[in-house]
């Protein structure tokens, strides 16, 4: 062979190894920068957004250079000079947009870190627990958090005993009467609440009942917060409610009224009266049996960065109930209505509601906002300007100098085509660009792990925690929530009816949290909270003994949400066998079983009980 | 007898048809042998699963590394280890020590084509790297709960095996630059930092930044960033990058492998 072939072949190979390990690196390099300024904080570098199209909260400028430095917006314009040295973001064809800002939602968990990934960089909660908001909050005001959405909270709301927002298994203060009302919100305030939010809804909408505040309850707690000068928000659901509500003198609606077609003189109320609506079509549309967000995992620009949690929750509606008098097409025309009449329409999606996710859903809403008649531009300023300047958020919602540079750049043009907004380019917040991840989804098929078929679950006695089928057991306490209970799990000698193992838990409850528990879960499906159809089997075996004290069988199914529906059984010095007919669970048929937990209740104590031979018949 | 029967029976005349046979046949004989060689055998097979027994089970299946557990995680880079260690004992001291006792120089005296005598080889250390993933997957179902889907299951093992090319060139560069005595010391002194620096013991995430950010210049690193990709577990590096690496360094091993051959011929023929 000739030399000249031989030095051919080693000098293509070396340039394609180069190439290769170059991309790597620079992949590499992207992950690690970003990883470096969210470390240590450093002031990112100058950036440049150069010859874009800038969406400035308000209306488009074609051609603009956008400057970023230490954080902020240094300079916006056509002519704005690009330093030396900046980063150059290439803006030909693209659209630099304000950060999004989702002004209905409840937050807990990872919702804001997920929020961000889609370009959402501020949520206004709407009821979640005031102590992980506080948290987030002194973590925000310690420094800027560039992998996380900030956080506006409304913390605990305001309702009545029984009310909507107690039913999430967890007592949290309720108010009666009128004189309470300035006590009432003080607590809140204390608690380190940035609005009030208050909840005006008997259900009726839905064909359920709850009690709710009275009229005289309402005008009090809005008084009361004005005289603090907060915002008073109202969720309701009816016009007459609506009606009262802006009578009352509340700020603004936190969903839109769908009970019947709107009444032009409420929509004249509400903009004399300058009160803003926070439409959440998004639910509006689950509440009526249809998905809202099934079309976002259909979405090439959106599918690869939502979970499986995340697409399954997309997937799904709230359960409609008879009576229902929500419609759908009431909530559009009343938003078409209130916006021609100059009300303030701000995007919110009211995650993680059925049919939603945080962060994806802004751009579903950003949608339906426009199939109601908001033109692309007011969508996006629904989304930006319109939220920061209700909320008072004077150092964001605009692309201004002096800013945070809280940006997300896209390809194309959404000020015309508003789905434009999930062709997602880059994000920025406080200058610091986002690292998006695609969560794997492709390394188990523990979804399709076939469910025994006599429905054993465990029995210990091979000495581990693992399950016949599902992902086996799991300790599971609300230190997930914010909460700080305690559990630890583990298998023992001396099982039930002389067999070798059960499992035991050990661990203390502390009330103080939103939904306090402590105890063992046990996942059928492949992956945490994946629903299992159990619908084989009728009832629920197993065996318990304990410290006498009184535990819960919780299960968690596709039906309930994300609530649990719980069972008692004491679990005394002896073994005794207990069978709960799935009926029990509130008329369970088995189907979309997604987790059993068996969980101790709020005390002073510690507890400690043993499970064995668990089995589904 | 004349000299035109010598070569109208001699195998020099052969018909084109049983070049394949004597290739498979060779690389019959080349497993065969290898089988039967505990020192390449033993070592080759059993140190990937014994790491793996001690880092992907023995630390806690359940354990995260990144977003995928460590039980699914060492399966792809135990496999890589494997793999690249089978392709470069193989090759490298495979073909120096044959080198030495003159067998390659008896081979070459025979009418064999001498491609024969590289397939075989090369079908050897497919064998053995098959064998070693399958090992590898089946103790991580049986003892680490690993569960993977069966295209997952496929591409993990197609890029644990076929990535392993730039460590048969090497091997076989070496296998013609080292003495019968050296090559192993030589390989192993190549082999274990380098498998180390690509993050094939511990994961890439775990070594200092220094060294992970070198490390995208090692081939082995992105033969193992291939076989994380198929669980999903890989660094989000672009797969063509991979692919060019391992192309490019099969590449340059090649030549230098073919430099070290025609020294060789040069010492010994010329």
């Amino acid at each position: 062979m000739n030399y000249r072939y031989i030095a051919l072949t080693g000098v293509i190979g070396a340039a394609l190894w180069i190439a290769g390990a170059l991309a790597e690196r620079g992949a590499f390099r992207d992950e690690t920068a970003t990883e470096t300024s969210a470390a240590s904080a450093v002031a990112p570098n100058v950036t440049a957004f150069v010859g874009v199209r800038v969406f400035d909260g308000a209306r488009a400028i074609p051609g603009a250079n956008v400057i970023v430095a230490d954080g902020r917006i240094a300079a916006m314009g056509p002519d704005a000079e690009v330093p030396k040295g900046a980063r150059r973001v290439d803006g030909a064809g693209r659209t630099l947009l304000p950060g999004l800002i989702d002004a209905h939602t409840h937050v807990f968990g990872d919702a804001l870190e997920r929020a961000l990934q889609f370009g959402v960089t501020t949520e206004l909660d709407m009821f979640t627990d005031h102590r992980f908001a506080t948290a987030m909050r002194r973590e925000q005001e310690a420094g800027d958090v560039p992998t996380r959405a900030d956080l506006r909270s409304a913390g605990t709301l305001v309702t009545a005993p029984g009310g909507h927002g107690t039913e999430y298994g967890v007592s949290i203060p309720t108010i009666t009467s009128p004189e309470q009302a300035q006590a009432f919100v003080d607590a809140r305030l204390a608690e380190g609440s940035d609005y009030i939010k208050i909840v005006y809804d008997d259900g009726s909408v839905y064909g359920l009942q709850w009690p709710t505040i009275d009229r005289e309850t309402l005008a009090a707690v809005v008084e009361a917060a004005h005289a603090r000068d907060r915002l008073a928000l109202v969720h309701m659901g009816s016009q007459r409610a609506a009606r009262d509500a802006i009578e009352a003198g509340a700020d603004g609606l936190v969903h839109v009224f769908a009970d019947s077609a709107p009444e032009p003189e409420l929509v004249e109320l509400i903009a004399k009266r300058r009160a803003f609506v926070i439409p959440t079509l998004s639910v509006n549309q689950s509440v009526t049996g249809v998905a809202s967000g099934a079309t976002l995992p259909e979405d090439a620009h959106v599918a690869p960065y939502l979970t499986a949690t995340e697409i399954e929750n997309l997937k799904r509606a709230f359960p409609t109930h008879r009576g229902s008098k929500a419609r759908a097409a009431h909530a559009f025309d009343a938003v078409r209505r209130l916006n021609a009449a100059g009300v303030a329409i701000l995007a919110g999606t009211d995650a993680p509601n059925p049919g939603t996710a945080h962060g994806a859903s802004v751009h579903r809403e950003l949608e339906l906002l426009v199939e109601a008649g908001l033109t692309p531009i007011q969508a996006l300023a629904a989304a930006t300007a319109v939220p920061a300047r209700i909320f008072a958020l004077a150092d964001r919602g605009r692309i201004a100098p002096g800013l945070r540079a809280d940006l997300l750049l896209v390809d194309s043009d959404p000020t015309s085509n508003i789905a434009a907004t999930r062709a997602i380019v880059g994000i920025w917040k406080g200058g610091v660009e986002v690292t998006r991840q695609k969560p794997s989804r492709a390394t188990t098929d523990g979804g399709r792990r076939r469910v025994d078929a006599r429905g054993r679950v465990s029995d210990f006695d091979d000495g581990t925690t693992r399950a016949r089928f599902g992902l086996g057991w799991s300790a599971s306490t609300d230190q997930m929530m914010g909460g700080t209970s305690t559990a630890e799990m583990k298998v023992v000698r001396g099982g039930a009816r002389g067999t070798a193992h059960a499992l035991e838990v050990i661990g203390t409850v502390r009330d103080g949290a939103q939904f306090p528990w402590a105890g063992a879960i046990f996942f059928p499906g492949g992956r945490p909270m994946e629903g299992v159809n159990l619908s084989a089997f009728t009832e629920l075996r197993f065996w318990a003994r304990g410290d006498g004290g009184t535990y819960l069988v919780m299960v968690f199914a596709e039906r309930f949400g994300m609530v649990p529906v719980e069972v008692p059984f004491e679990a005394g010095v002896d073994w005794r066998e207990h069978v709960i007919p799935f009926s029990t669970f509130q008329g369970l048929d088995g189907r979309g079983v997604r987790g059993i937990l068996f969980s101790a209740r709020p005390g002073p104590d510690r507890f400690a009980f043993q499970i064995d031979d668990v089995q589904f018949r | 007898m004349t000299r035109t029967s010598v070569l109208a029976t001699s195998a020099l005349a052969r018909p084109r048809r049983s070049r394949l046979a004597i290739c498979a046949l060779e690389a019959w004989y080349e497993f065969v042998k290898t089988l039967r060689l505990p020192a390449y055998t033993i070592p080759t097979l059993s140190f990937p699963a014994m790491f793996y027994v001690i880092f992907g089970l023995g630390l806690g299946v359940s354990r995260p590394v990144g977003e995928t557990d460590a039980a699914t995680y060492f399966v792809a880079t135990y496999g890589t280890f494997g793999v690249m260690g089978a392709a470069l004992f193989g090759f490298g001291v495979g073909v120096a020590i044959e080198r030495g006792q003159g067998w390659l120089l008896l081979k070459r005296a025979t009418p064999m084509p001498v491609t024969a005598y590289f397939f075989a080889k090369v079908v050897m250390t497919l064998l053995f790297g098959t064998a070693i993933v399958l090992m590898l997957s089946m103790l991580g179902v049986v003892a680490g709960g690993v569960r993977l889907s069966l295209g997952s299951w496929l591409a993990l093992g197609s890029a644990t095996v076929f990535g392993a090319m730039p460590s048969c060139a090497l091997g076989l560069a070496i296998g013609y630059l080292a003495g019968p005595n050296s090559a192993v010391p030589l390989v192993n002194l190549i082999y274990l930092p380098v498998a180390f620096a690509s993050g094939l013991w511990l994961p890439i995430q775990f070594l200092p930044t220094w060294l992970q950010e070198a490390a995208v210049i090692l081939p082995p690193y992105h033969h193992s960033q291939l076989a994380l990709a198929a669980i999903g577990a890989d660094r989000g590096g672009p797969i063509w990058g991979h692919v060019l690496v391992l192309v490019g360094s099969t590449g340059v091993f090649l030549g230098a492998a073919y430099l070290a051959y025609l020294r060789d011929e040069g010492k010994t023929y010329g």
